[in-house]
């Protein structure tokens, strides 16, 4: 704490800082001490758990950049993360390092979402979502069709990422890969979204024509959220096939573009912290649900079929109460929980 | 303030007596089993697209693991059966086996579908714990792409392959036969169609069509396909899908007078065929791995048995034959030394010619190739149920393997 009862500042350059005090600043660095032991402290199940929603929070905030800041609604968010782990898997094939195949994954990625934002230009809202669910499904059709560069039905097999000579065979290590990723897609987003592009995305998100008469080309800003998201959802895909060393189709289905969106609109549209939140909780919902399924289905045996169908409407539930009661996202919650303790117990 | 002292003491003595009839249940068992339960996780879909198959195929499982624990055990150790459900969904799939495999600590998988089983292709290799699937495409059956699966029935480019040796075999028509194909365009769906087209022109084949026909598909949206084959006059026509797309092709072809002999593939037709598409399922052929209900080989007296004469489908003995080849393994295994995912898989390498008590072909492994058998049970639809009409089996081509 400083001592003060507020934040106050001088300049436009400490009010766009992430961390603005230094409480913020030692929490953070404690939160990011505990991710780097982790795996120390905990059995490799939990490890694979964490994995996951690494993952998660990686892809929903790329699509959180496109959706949340800049307005466009994708649902082909997983077939673009599914272009960018296709393309990674055969940029390794070619013998490619890993690192730059990642980089060539997303690259891929950029180019075919920029490809498919190209509506996004005369479309809004509810119809771009429907042009977008179009992409989902030719691209989802490609990965099933072109056996040469997918593997149809069977996929493509990969093996543990090497990086300068480190071979990230186990879970634990690619642990600190998705780690290093997740820190990586987060800033980058973080830090895009507070400088001109940013303020331009906001500002088409909330009303396109004044963005055009203050100066924003909107094509051209559109075409850049779909490149900029896509580039980071192909590296978010990369990223998830390598949790199992196997690209298959399943993976990036339209099912998988809803909970994506799910996560950002659970979480809190246009935050970072959101699609985090968002991340978090949608991963770790069915985890959970699949706990109390298993341990009720000891004590009553012979019904796992019945559990598994009230999980189902369990997980519908949740979501459901979640945008009755919490509309703006978990991350409005979270800021109200500052405020009050912020204040305590002077609230004024 | 009495009232509390009192209220305390009875707690007190409540949570004893708790306390020690806690103590004695756990003990029980200690003592009366005496040998350390071997743990087999279970992912099937008992929910979303294929639950349908998925349950009575998990019910078969577990009736193979009750077996198992009632003769004996796999050498005096229990086996004790987690089944979770995967409902077709590859997400799931990863958490469930993460939770088996690091958590429970178990020894193999009783796996199902298609997406769940390709997406843990790889990772079953890297822990080294074999997946007994129910998704049976040829590409796991070569363990120089999947070391680690294992299925009891024939891969379903093999099983295609049988049907269209049979048939040609009894073609009685003048000229090349002429076959189509119906299939859903999906990963399940698509996976032995390459193999099936190549053995028709290889056997003499003239293949006139293909159509696609999704898993959800009602009659009306097999009408196009069908009405489009129909002028093709295919003699042989294959059906891969479900029951529920199964039906929906037969009624529609019905419907549109379309003449030909249909071919089910394993999940497309079943006990419940009848029961959704009724007359139109009448001289259906079906290629089936394992025995259905009521037929007359010692292992399905067992099944009788353990369902107390309730018929089950198809699905429901193959699940059992799944467990009881999985035990083989583990007896084999199990007598060697310590019981791993590792000295499993060596241990079901050596199987030859394993009788499943006549549910389903006699089944072997050896290293470098994972194809049970190379045979089907092919069925006709006679009066509303399956009848067996032959056991169609082909030569174990080399080239075959894993395509």
């Amino acid at each position: 704490m400083q001592g003060k009862c507020g934040l106050f500042f001088t300049s436009y350059a400490q009010e766009r800082e992430f961390f603005q005090s230094g409480f913020q600043k030692s929490c953070l660095a404690i939160f990011m001490l505990v991710l780097l032991i982790l795996p120390t402290m905990v059995n490799t199940y939990y490890v694979t758990i964490v994995n996951t929603v690494l993952i998660s929070v990686m892809a929903a905030a790329s699509l959180n950049l496109l959706t949340g800041f800049c307005g466009q609604i994708s649902l082909g968010h997983a077939a673009f993360m599914g272009v960018g782990a296709y393309s990674t898997a055969n940029a390794l094939i070619w013998g490619i390092p890993f690192l730059p195949a990642v980089l060539f994954g997303g690259l891929c990625s950029a180019v075919i979402g920029m490809f498919f934002g190209i509506p996004s230009l005369r479309l809004k809202g509810i119809y771009l979502a429907i042009s977008t669910m179009a992409a989902q499904l030719i691209l989802s059709y490609v990965f099933l069709h072109w056996d040469g560069a997918t593997g149809g039905s069977s996929g493509i097999l990969l093996r543990p990422p090497q990086i300068f000579g480190y071979v990230f065979d186990s879970h634990e290590k690619r642990y600190y890969l998705f780690l290093g990723m997740t820190v990586l897609v987060l800033l980058t987003i973080s830090n895009l979204v507070r400088s001109r592009f940013g303020r331009a995305f906001v500002a088409i998100r909330d009303f396109h024509l004044s963005a055009e008469i203050a100066g924003v080309n909107l094509f051209k800003f559109k075409l850049y959220a779909f490149g900029v998201s896509s580039f980071l959802a192909g590296i978010a895909g990369a990223m998830l096939v390598h949790r199992t060393m196997k690209v298959s189709m399943d993976n990036f289905g339209i099912d998988m573009s809803i909970a994506y969106l799910a996560m950002i609109i659970v979480g809190g549209l246009g935050s970072v912290l959101g699609s985090i939140m968002g991340g978090i909780f949608m991963s770790l919902l069915p985890v959970v649900l699949g706990i109390v399924a298993a341990s009720l289905s000891g004590v009553f045996s012979g019904i796992e079929s019945q559990i598994a169908a009230v999980k189902e409407g369990v997980f519908g539930l949740v979501i459901i109460l979640f945008l009755i009661f919490e509309p703006e996202g978990l991350v409005h919650r979270w800021r109200l929980i500052k405020a009050y303790w912020k204040l305590y117990p002077f609230a004024h | 303030m009495r009232f509390f002292k009192w209220l305390a003491v009875v707690i007190a003595l409540a949570a004893f007596m708790a306390g020690c009839g806690g103590d004695g249940e756990e003990k029980a068992p200690e003592a009366a089993a005496v040998k350390e339960p071997i743990k087999i996780g279970g992912m099937i879909d008992l929910s979303g697209p294929t639950s349908e198959v998925g349950n009575p195929y998990a019910d078969g499982v577990k009736a193979g693991m009750a077996y198992i624990n009632d003769n004996g055990g796999i050498n005096g150790r229990p086996i004790e059966f987690m089944l979770e459900d995967t409902g077709y969904k590859t997400e799931r799939g990863q958490d469930i086996y993460n939770r088996f495999v690091f958590q429970e600590k178990v020894v193999a998988i009783q796996g199902f579908g298609t997406a769940v089983s390709q997406d843990l292709k790889a990772q079953i290799a890297t822990d080294k714990i074999p997946n007994f699937t129910a998704s049976y495409s040829a590409d796991l059956t070569d363990p120089a792409q999947a070391p680690y699966n294992f299925f009891i029935a024939t891969d379903y480019s093999t099983q295609l392959r049988c049907d269209l040796k049979w048939f040609k075999d009894n073609f009685k028509g003048e000229g090349a036969p002429k076959v189509a194909f119906v299939y859903p365009d999906h990963p399940y769906g698509k996976t032995p169609i390459a193999a099936g087209k190549e053995y028709a022109l290889e056997l003499g084949y003239e293949v006139v069509g293909e159509e696609n026909v999704s898993l959800g598909a009602k009659e009306a949206d097999a009408n196009p396909a069908i009405i489009r084959l129909k002028e093709l006059t295919p003699d042989f026509t294959w059906i891969g899908g479900t029951t529920k797309s199964t039906a929906a092709i037969i009624k529609s072809a019905k419907a549109n007078g379309f003449e030909t002999n249909f071919f089910v593939n394993i999940w497309g037709c079943d006990e419940d065929l009848v029961r959704l598409a009724g007359d139109a399922a009448e001289g259906v052929y079906s290629n089936q791995a394992a025995a259905v209900y009521g037929a007359d080989v010692p292992g399905m007296k067992i099944i009788e048995k353990y369902t107390d004469g309730k018929p089950q489908m198809t699905h429901f003995s193959r699940g059992f034959t799944s467990a009881l080849v999985m035990a083989e393994g583990l007896k084999i295994a199990d007598a060697q030394g310590e019981l791993t995912g590792e000295a499993l898989k060596t241990a079901l390498e050596t199987l030859t010619d394993v009788d499943t008590m006549g549910l389903t072909p006699k089944i072997s492994f050896t290293p470098e190739d994972h194809r049970p058998n190379m045979g089907i049970l092919l069925y006709q639809v006679q009066g509303g149920k399956l009848v067996l009409v032959e056991e169609v089996s082909l030569e174990r081509r080399a080239d075959w393997l894993g395509k």
